[in-house]
């Protein structure tokens, strides 16, 4: 996946956006969707499509604790994925010059 | 900042309709340079936060190092450069960044509302003018 891509899925829609803020600003979080739906203030019908992306991305990992599913941030993912990003980013003109 | 906001929210309740003109004196020039200059500083340090905290602190500095932040206060020519960078995904950072600017000054943000960052600015801007002219 370019870093291109990574991007767009990463920002994909505002509630992902609000997730990234929230496990990079706690990046040891380990809850369940519903917890984390409402650290957000969202309900957790948006949000479970939203989390599910950033799982398939490898930026969130899901685990069994007791009778509850989890998630929390794939600290080592997240930097590699973020380095794409940069590396990408480098290479893009702001505001169209050059 | 937690002093500026629960200034705010003094001047909020003193003005329930929210209209900062209408119930002090004018800025003096030296005093809306001052306010200009704050609110410029709260937002690029908004700015910097929010994309740190998305994106990380590499990314951060990569577009820092191209100018983003240079006239992070021109809500247009900000507009203009993210979706430079980002496309759809501008709109998604601009959301965070005024989430957080609206938190730090005490304005409340409605995420189900119609979006424009350009307005939002321009609230938060009267809010660090409302607070100047309690001073």
């Amino acid at each position: 996946m370019s870093g291109s891509e990574i991007l767009s899925t990463l920002l994909g829609s505002e509630v992902r956006g609000d997730l990234l803020v929230l496990f990079h600003r706690n990046p040891g979080l380990i809850d369940t969707v519903d917890g984390v739906a409402r650290r957000i203030g969202r309900t957790t019908v948006a949000v479970i499509s939203e989390v599910r992306e950033l799982l398939v991305l490898g930026v969130l990992r899901q685990k069994r604790i007791g009778a509850s599913e989890v998630v929390f941030l794939d600290r080592a993912k997240d930097r590699e994925l973020l380095e794409s990003v940069a590396n990408h980013l480098k290479t893009v003109s702001i505001g169209g010059e050059k | 900042m937690t002093v500026m906001a629960s200034r705010v929210r003094e001047s909020s309740w003193n003005n329930p309709h929210g209209n900062f003109e209408s119930v002090s004196k004018p800025l003096s020039p030296d005093q809306r340079f001052a306010a200009e200059k704050e609110f410029s500083s709260v937002l690029v340090s908004t700015v910097r936060e929010a994309v740190g905290d998305a994106l990380g602190r590499n990314v951060l500095e990569i577009l820092t190092s191209k100018g983003l932040l240079d006239d992070a206060s021109n809500s247009k020519e900000f507009d203009r450069k993210l979706e430079s960078l980002f496309g759809n995904g501008a709109a998604v950072l601009e959301r965070i960044v005024v989430k957080d600017l609206n938190r730090k000054l005490g304005i409340r943000y409605d995420s189900e509302a119609s979006f424009d960052y350009g307005k939002s600015l321009e609230t938060a801007r009267e809010v660090c003018f409302a607070e100047s002219r309690l001073r």
